[in-house]
């Protein structure tokens, strides 16, 4: 098996609708995903993320460029492609008339695993994600997170070599995100293959291998979480809240992000110190901490994840 | 990592396979939803006895052949119903499975499902119709191919919908109209002339005719003989294709 699991060159897609002006949800994304590596697409909505899983999983047609997976071309020859992946779709559910236990083994069973082998990694895939207690209950009766879960569950059983997971912990609490991020590593170790978007910054840096910041369709950065961090300029951040209207007097420590009417500055640690004093002489408080994705993406994208 | 990538015909044996069974899970856990399945036909035919109890015989016949035919709306219905709520399509085929074996497993899980009712029709109707062997072979044989017409019909109507609301309507709409206000509960020869070309071309009212035609209620010109079963069988071949085809091309959208 190649040892590139996923590449993309120049993909464009443009959405044509009647009486609607055409949308250019991909611009030319060029990336790549090697084998054993969990990548994470980060993006605000619209950003283009779940257009590029559609079609890397070969459920959406580009407008041009290529994308292969495993060396296969996806849009040549998708029958090809699909025996080696799995999906986690966006606002997926599973079947309410099934009961976990009956919903992974029979997706196992479709994908042509035999029964033994799919009865054991029911089992072991529901104990993973903390479904034991759950799994003869229908899942019409089970919490938005279960079936969330429930639908993560059936997909990682499958142990495909490349796994496309979209927003896989929407909705969950934090300890079964948890249980997802170790499913995930777990699965990595063992050779598949994860290509993951998500919104959650931090699910994005602690479980990523690498990340691409997706906006407007295009790649802006990609690197590590280390690496984008890096690039902002400075490992701390010092929040003023009231600081926007004196952002002058501050430029000369490092970039200057306003928001409202705070500002934050990204700092190296020797100038800390003169930062504070001259915050102390302005009369405004300050909240001092280390510089996060969140930064990273501000000054990739310059607007917040979350802001619409 | 544990993927082995078993051969096209195995994966699509296996996944027919597989996914009947997921539909008769769904539906055995769904009960009233079996239940409903009979609700028409038994109103109907309480109507008949009431109304002309002489009829009882080709309304049983029409139960069974409207049975077969509903089961189209069901597919549409559960197709459509997973596609659009349940990303079902991306969950399911965007790996080994293929998209025939999703269409024919949906289709024969909702038959399997819905065979006790076709029972319960089927063995009151040997009571009532005059079969002999020859045109019991022959009713199952016709409803058969109005289920394979049928449920291909659903499988492609299923694909053009965007929202479950609209289809519910329009589903009940098509079905009911197709399969009760044409000849098929009642004899050919109650409907006007002039139109029976036009509903010896629809599978479900051909199928019935031929039925009664066997059993000595209608009485059918060679022409009309030919033009049903050529019809029925003709639109049964094509629409098959046809759904077989679109659920290939419905995989990924444009």
């Amino acid at each position: 098996m190649p040892e590139t699991a996923l590449a993309s060159v120049d993909l464009k897609k443009v959405y044509h609708s009647r009486g609607a002006p055409a949308v250019e949800a991909l611009r030319g994304v060029t990336m790549d995903v090697r084998r054993g590596e969990r990548v994470a697409l980060l993006g605000r909505n619209g950003a283009g993320k779940t257009t590029f899983l559609k079609i890397a999983s070969t459920l959406l047609k580009p407008t041009s460029g290529s994308v292969e997976l495993f060396g296969i071309d996806v849009v040549a020859a998708p029958d090809k492609a699909r025996p080696y992946i799995a999906v986690v779709p966006q606002e997926g559910k599973p079947f309410f008339h099934l009961c976990p236990r009956e919903q992974v083994y029979t997706y196992l069973r479709a994908r042509g695993i035999g029964r033994e082998s799919a009865k054991a990694r029911t089992e072991e895939s529901l104990e993973r994600m903390g479904l034991t207690e759950v799994a003869d209950r229908l899942s019409i009766t089970l919490s938005g997170g279960q079936r969330q879960r429930t639908m993560v569950a059936t997909v990682i059983a499958t142990e495909a070599p490349l796994l496309f997971l979209d927003e896989p912990t929407i909705g969950m609490d934090p300890f079964a995100r948890r249980d997802v991020w170790a499913s995930l590593r777990s699965l990595t170790q063992k050779g598949s293959t994860i290509l993951l978007t998500t919104h959650y910054l931090d699910e994005a840096e602690v479980l990523s291998h690498r990340l691409y910041i997706v906006e407007n369709g295009q790649v802006l950065v990609s690197g590590t979480a280390d690496d984008l961090k890096r690039s902002v300029g400075g490992t701390l951040k010092v929040t003023l809240p009231n600081g926007a209207s004196q952002v002058e007097r501050f430029r000369s420590f490092g970039e200057c992000v306003t928001d409202g009417s705070g500002v934050t500055v990204i700092v190296q640690p020797h100038r800390l110190g003169e930062l504070m004093d001259l915050a102390v002489k302005s009369n405004l408080t300050a909240t001092v901490g280390p510089v996060t994705l969140e930064e990273a993406f501000l000054r990739a994208v310059g607007r917040s994840i979350d802001e619409e | 990592m544990r993927n082995e990538v078993l051969p096209a015909p195995v994966r699509a044996f296996a996944g027919t396979r597989a996914f009947l069974w997921t539909e008769v899970l769904v539906q055995k856990n769904e009960r009233l939803a079996m239940a409903t399945s009979m609700v028409v036909q038994s109103v109907i035919l309480v109507f008949v006895y009431i109304l002309n109890p002489g009829l009882l015989g080709v309304a049983f016949v029409g139960a069974i052949i409207f049975s077969t035919f509903t089961m189209g709306q069901r597919v549409l219905n559960e197709a459509a119903y997973l596609r659009i709520d349940h990303k079902s399509i991306d969950f399911y085929l965007a790996g080994p499975m293929t998209p025939e074996a999703y269409f024919l497993g949906m289709s024969f899980g909702i038959l399997v499902v819905y065979i006790p009712p076709l029972i319960v029709f089927g063995v009151l109707a040997t009571f009532i119709v005059p079969l002999t062997v020859a045109t019991g072979l022959l009713l199952l044989g016709l409803a058969a191919t109005v289920w394979v017409f049928a449920a291909s019909l659903g499988y492609v109507f299923s694909t053009f919908f965007r929202d479950n609301r609209a289809i519910w309507a329009y589903s009940s709409l098509f079905f009911n109209v197709f399969g009760v206000l044409v000849p098929v509960f009642y004899p050919l020869g109650l409907f006007p002339e002039v139109l029976r070309p036009i509903v010896l071309l629809m599978p479900p009212s051909a199928a019935a005719a031929l039925v009664q035609s066997a059993i000595g209620v209608t009485s059918l010109t060679g022409g009309e003989v030919a033009l049903a079963v050529g019809g029925l069988a003709v639109e049964t071949v094509a629409m098959f294709l046809v759904a077989i085809y679109w659920a290939r091309r419905t995989v990924r959208g444009d």
